[in-house]
């Protein structure tokens, strides 16, 4: 039976794993041992594991020796400690031990040592079954191209400035609307850094370019929803329409987005993924909902109407007549006799 | 306030204030005989009056101090004492929390009850419980322009006080008649009596501008609203619905008079817009036509009526304003120059101020009409709001907001603006009507 000696990296992930034969292993720096570790906090001869069959249907383990290391050895984990021998109970903390000592560790106990954390295992440890390949991860990591990334970036940014262009009327000063640009910009980049670093972490690939790409679509596809709404509310004269289906659109957008960039950078699994982005939207809402509570039935001195866009080419809505116009102050004057009983 | 600073005064500056007051009593002494004349007949009128002119103080009824004061004087021998309605507004909308009380200059004060009021011409009567002499009579005659008359009162809580100023006839760019006064009134002063050199009422002091410029009721109102309350023979029951129904009388008045007028108008860019429609009507106006710096030009005109009736310290009615904007886009391209006209557009608010005790919120509507000769002119398009507020106290009247944009695909755009402030559905319907007619552009 051979035993497998992981080495674990951070978040507990493996980075690199050992197969030693045999019943007993050593570990250490110097050249002389099975497992040869380069932490220069581990001793040239650290420690020895010794195997131990299983009996009478006690499941076997590893006895380990502190080969009078200088830092000791450090008992993180042993969740399957041989229960029959638990009596001698050495290993009684997670405290650096006694020189000699002997402690009786499990299937899937982990150790550390000097800086270096290690996972015991033999080589019949069960593996989870292998997780499906999506179809959205291989699509959507086709992005993770400049070729892709560099036309969208290039949109997105004439398309920023096209708008500030559009809505400005003071004097243009390319000084203010570069600093509100590289603002929203860098906004974007660290969103797909932060995507992208946690790939890195999670999976070993940052597909950084591809978060990227998927935030400027959504970016584009927003603006664009934005601006067909409101030549919807333009058209109908109403403010309700963009209350409505703004926050609609920009909650299906953000789960949208949420969903390919949890495939991209995290192990989940797709229903894992939609419950967690749905979640996150889910906060999202909650959030915004409580924020506006306080205002809710606030009086305001001010009237509020529809302003948007007022575009008169854009306009597609019939005009009525001025009679029918004054007409219509008698609904609005019964609505207004309403809201002051309230 | 002051009285604690007084006391505070070391002795060195309490000495130089004494000598200060001295040197001023013989400066006045030695003053051309005119101002000496003057103060003699004030003097005179001020001791023969000073017992029928009395504080009137609004008293907290669970705290028992004064959280209001102004002044009033006697108008007939059965007691009734007139004052402005700003003094004892709180007691008439809030009885269960205030009371009325007088204190007069010899020191006697008694409780006082509201009778009646005129909210439009800011007057009131309280009744007091016995008689109090003397009585002041009022004036039958409108004293001629430029004549001294004496303004009293209890200005500050400071004590009954004299000011001396000149009558200037009844103020032309009011709606409602209004006495300018030339002399200096202080709050408490409100409600007391400006007096002829015969000692006759001729106004009520009621506001002041500033700079010596102050006005009053005159004394017409005072003698109309005596006049109902003996008619009546009791006093006014709901206070709130009185002043409801003086509301509607007075817009209803108001407006009739207005709508029947032929608006004049002027022109503002290619428009015409409606100009002062009545000497009560100031306009002022302005361009950007000077400025290097401007992308686009903007003209504008705003007329304003400046009759305000107080309702209460947070809530004035009455007023009328309208606004046009004149837009050419000069410099800007058609997309910049709609985003200043939508910002300019999104940006209208009420002539008056009100609290959401005393108003709801506003209702809007907006709607493409076709105003003007839309078939000649079909690239223009023409918007309009429609914004009410209802009155919570005083039912059938409502502040309106209204709101025209037209803007067409040659860089130009006209907005027209009205608010009017205590107005009843039908003169409101009437009004928008009459304006979008007049307001076009050509």
């Amino acid at each position: 039976m051979a035993v497998i000696i992981e080495l674990l990296g951070w978040g507990g992930r493996r980075q690199r794993y050992f197969t030693v034969e045999g019943s007993a292993v050593t570990i250490g720096r110097s050249y002389q041992n099975d497992v040869v570790l380069g932490d220069a906090h581990i001793s040239p001869e650290h420690l020895r594991l010794d195997a131990i069959d299983s009996t009478n249907g006690v499941e076997g383990g590893w006895q380990l020796t502190d080969l009078d290391s200088l830092n000791g050895v450090e008992v993180v984990k042993n969740p399957r400690a041989p229960s029959s021998l638990l009596t001698n109970s050495l290993f009684t903390s997670s405290e650096p031990q006694e020189p000699e000592s002997k402690i009786l560790l499990g299937e899937g106990a982990e150790l550390k040592i000097g800086r270096t954390r290690l996972r015991i295992l033999s080589d019949s440890h069960p593996v989870d079954p292998a997780k499906e390949l999506h179809h959205l991860e291989q699509d959507v990591g086709r992005l993770n191209r400049l070729s892709i990334w560099l036309p969208l970036f290039i949109i997105s940014l004439m398309l920023d400035v096209g708008s500030l262009y559009a809505s400005s009327y003071i004097e243009w000063q390319w000084k203010n609307v570069l600093s509100t640009i590289l603002g929203t910009q860098a906004g974007l980049l660290m969103l797909a850094l932060f995507w992208g670093g946690l790939g890195r972490f999670l999976r070993s690939e940052s597909h950084f370019l591809s978060h990227y790409c998927l935030i400027l679509l959504a970016g584009l596809a927003y603006s664009l929803a934005e601006w067909l709404i409101a030549l919807l509310g333009y058209n109908l004269g109403t403010q309700s329409v963009a209350l409505v289906l703004t926050p609609l659109i920009a909650l299906l957008l953000a789960g949208l987005l949420l969903s390919a960039n949890f495939a991209l950078a995290t192990n989940m699994l797709p229903r894992q993924r939609w419950v967690s982005a749905l979640g996150f939207v889910m906060l999202i809402i909650v959030v915004s909902i409580t924020a506006q509570v306080s205002q809710w039935g606030e009086f305001s001195p001010y009237p509020s109407y529809f302003s948007g866009i007022e575009v008169p080419a854009l306009q597609f809505a019939d005009a009525e007549s001025v009679e029918d116009f004054v007409a219509g102050f008698d609904p609005i004057f019964a609505e207004a006799d309403r809201l002051a009983l309230d | 306030m002051s009285i604690d600073k007084n006391t505070l005064q070391s002795q060195p500056l309490r000495l130089a204030f004494l000598l200060i007051t001295v040197l001023l009593i013989v400066f006045l002494l030695g003053k051309p005989t005119s101002v000496f004349a003057q103060s003699d007949s004030a003097r005179t009128l001020f001791a023969d009056n000073k017992a029928g002119i009395l504080q009137i103080r609004i008293i907290d009824i669970t705290s028992g101090s004064k959280s209001a004061i102004g002044s009033g004087f006697v108008v007939n021998d059965s007691g009734l004492i007139a004052t402005n309605f700003h003094v004892v507004q709180m007691a008439a909308s809030k009885p269960e929390q205030y009371r009325i009380e007088y204190l007069s200059a010899s020191g006697a004060a008694n409780s006082l009850t509201l009778v009646d009021v005129d909210v439009i011409n800011d007057l009131a009567l309280v009744q007091a419980t016995g008689q109090i002499t003397p009585v002041l009579p009022l004036a039958t005659a409108e004293p001629p322009i430029g004549v001294p008359v004496y303004a009293l009162g209890n200005p500050l809580d400071l004590g009954m006080t004299v000011v001396p100023g000149t009558y200037n006839g009844i103020n032309q760019t009011s709606y409602h008649p209004r006495v300018h006064f030339t002399g200096s009134l202080n709050s408490g002063m409100s409600g007391g009596p400006t007096l002829n050199q015969a000692g006759e009422v001729v106004g009520i002091n009621v506001s002041t501008a500033g700079n010596q410029v102050s006005f009053l009721v005159p004394v017409t109102a005072l003698q109309q609203l005596i006049a109902e309350h003996q008619l009546r023979g009791q006093g006014v029951e709901n206070i709130r619905q009185r002043i409801g129904q003086q509301l509607i009388a007075d817009q209803q008045k108001k407006f009739a008079q207005l709508l029947a007028l032929d608006w004049p108008t002027i022109a503002l860019g290619e428009a015409l817009v409606v100009n002062e429609l009545s000497p009560f009507f100031r306009c002022w106006g302005g361009s950007n036509s000077s400025s290097d710096k401007a992308q686009l030009l903007n003209a504008d005109r705003t007329c304003r009526s400046e009759d305000n009736i107080y309702l209460n310290a947070k809530f004035n009615s009455g007023v009328i304003e309208h606004q046009f904007f004149w837009l050419e886009a000069d410099k800007l391209n058609q997309l910049q120059f709609y985003a200043y006209y939508q910002r300019l557009f999104s940006d209208f608010a009420p002539g008056n101020k009100a609290r959401e005790k005393d108003v709801g919120d506003y209702q809007c509507d907006s709607q493409f009409v076709a105003a003007g000769d839309i078939e000649a002119r079909p690239e223009r398009k023409t918007k309009a709001v429609f914004c009410a507020r209802a009155y919570k106290d005083y039912p059938e009247l409502y502040d309106v907001l209204f709101l025209q944009g037209t803007v067409d695909d040659s860089r130009a755009a006209f907005i027209s603006h009205f608010t009017l402030a205590s107005i009843s559905r039908e003169n409101a319907k009437a009004y928008a009507r009459k304006f979008m007619e007049v307001a076009q552009w050509q």
